[in-house]
């Protein structure tokens, strides 16, 4: 089993890690809802060294990267990334993926739902050797601060230029002789930086963001509150909804995709179900408070029938109500109906709007500051 | 009303239903029009994040929203309200609310 550089500094009393897909993750280090409240209220510091990280230079990788992922490559800036993602032959989603074009590199940072073999497998029957690509997943640490505050934490620790830089964008800053690339990024709907560290410093720069998270009033957290995080701000969550439905066009994500294109993998299936049209979506929804039914793999019913499926499930700390995403026929999809809930005469259930909250970090403007 | 898959809607959920769908169709066709999207309506999902994330839309394309919807709906967004633009369903919620009101005071 994979584990992370960063482990020992997760470690520690109510520490909780877990397996998935081979790799050992930090799912808490406290409970969810200390957590949850954190990165809302101030800011969380979560180790996401999990993600399957590659270097590919920039010549051989363009090419490689647009003939393997959804996204338009070609069409990222410099200095810019793109947020697509990677499915397999019948165009079912293997892996969410961030691409930053860092001027004479690209770096991929790829969330997968299959073991490392499987990515392995898929990166060299496609040309990985041949592009150059070096795989950084074991010598690189992945952190990830996210929260209402956490731009405060980027400032104070590579300088207030870090607060110009837009949503989806790369830098990288020096760190004891080292190369940190900081990507603006994040799903949770506050403010977010991914920090690709090289094993060497890594701990280092846990060390040095640990203390000034918690003097900020935040904390270390866990994937666990991060997948209620994204669920409440409706950023695709792949281990969630995306394992448990895997089809793109189902979940929504064809904006992640450029249906110009007619070489990245999966292309001819998923092009194929978009020309039938889709007749399911995916839709949130919500339970009264103090529901326990609106559960992953729940039912959901209407004039005593099921019609949908709850695929994804979470609690949330801002509205203090369950919330889900369900899998409706396209028909019924669509905000503000009722319907029961695990059975024809279960509780009530209602598809909502989503997002359903107004994140903090939405009304502040760092480029003003 | 029978929909496919042989389910059958009552009807106050098909009012609904047809209600909001012509307020969501209405905005997407426009909003691919203005901002000249490489999507169909049928792309867009309605939940899809407007700014930032998901159709990575910026502020100039926010004012285009904007104008958006006080052409298709007649109905403006004051300056404190930009959390609307989140989302289509978002703004599609404030569109029907607005219509709401408009039809209560006539």
């Amino acid at each position: 089993m994979r584990t992370s550089p960063l482990k020992d500094r997760f470690a520690g009393k109510g520490t909780v890690l877990r397996e998935r897909y081979g790799v050992e993750v930090v799912a808490r280090v406290a409970d969810k809802q200390t957590e949850c409240r954190a990165v809302r209220d101030t800011v969380g510091l979560t180790d996401f060294s999990f993600t399957r990280k590659y270097r590919i230079p920039a010549e051989q990788g363009l090419d490689f990267l647009d003939g393997l992922l959804a996204g338009n490559v070609p069409k990222v800036r410099f200095g810019r990334v793109l947020h697509t993602f990677l499915a397999d032959d019948d165009g079912l989603l293997v892996g969410d993926c961030y691409v930053a074009n860092n001027d004479e590199e690209f770096i991929l940072l790829c969330e997968s739902i299959v073991p490392d073999a499987e990515i392995d497998r898929v990166m060299q029957a496609h040309g990985a050797a041949a592009a150059g690509m070096e795989d950084l997943t074991t010598s690189h640490g992945l952190l990830s601060l996210d929260g209402f505050k956490a731009w405060e934490i980027a400032k104070e620790i590579f300088g207030a230029d870090v607060l110009g830089l837009p949503y989806l964008s790369i830098e990288v800053y020096p760190f004891q002789n080292q190369s940190v690339r900081l990507f603006r990024a994040g799903k949770t709907s506050e403010f977010g930086y991914l920090l690709l560290v090289p094993q060497a410093v890594a701990p280092a720069v846990f060390d040095t963001l640990a203390p000034a998270v918690e003097k900020c009033g935040g904390r270390r957290c866990g994937v666990d509150a991060h997948d209620d995080l994204r669920l409440e701000g409706r950023f695709f969550n792949i281990h969630a909804e995306g394992l448990r439905v895997r089809d793109p066009l189902v979940l929504g994500l064809q904006w992640m995709i450029d249906f110009d294109k007619d070489n990245f993998r999966g292309c001819e299936a998923i092009k194929r179900r978009r020309a039938q049209g889709i007749r399911k979506k995916i839709v949130g929804v919500a339970a009264e408070r103090g529901c326990d039914q609106l559960v992953t793999g729940a039912q959901i019913f209407h004039d005593g029938r099921a019609v949908a499926e709850v695929v994804a499930d979470a609690f949330s700390f801002v509205l203090e109500q369950p919330l889900g995403l369900a899998v409706f026929p396209a028909e019924l999809a669509y905000s503000g109906l009722s319907f029961r809930l695990a059975a024809a005469d279960g509780p009530s259930v209602r598809t909502i709007s989503m997002p359903p909250i107004m994140p903090k970090s939405l009304m502040v403007k760092l480029d003003e500051m | 009303m029978l929909l496919k898959h042989g389910v059958t809607a009552p009807e106050p959920i098909s009012q609904s239903i047809a209600r909001r769908a012509l307020v969501i169709t209405t905005f997407k066709e426009e909003l691919i029009r203005r901002l000249n999207l490489p999507f169909t309506p049928e792309d867009l999902h309605e939940d899809i994040s407007l700014l930032g994330s998901g159709l990575g839309l910026d502020s100039l394309d926010a004012l285009e929203i904007i104008l958006c919807i006080e052409s298709c709906f007649k109905i403006k967004i004051p300056d404190e309200n930009i959390a609307v633009l989140r989302s289509i369903n978002t703004v599609v919620d404030f569109v029907i609310e607005q219509q709401e009101r408009k039809g209560v005071a006539a």
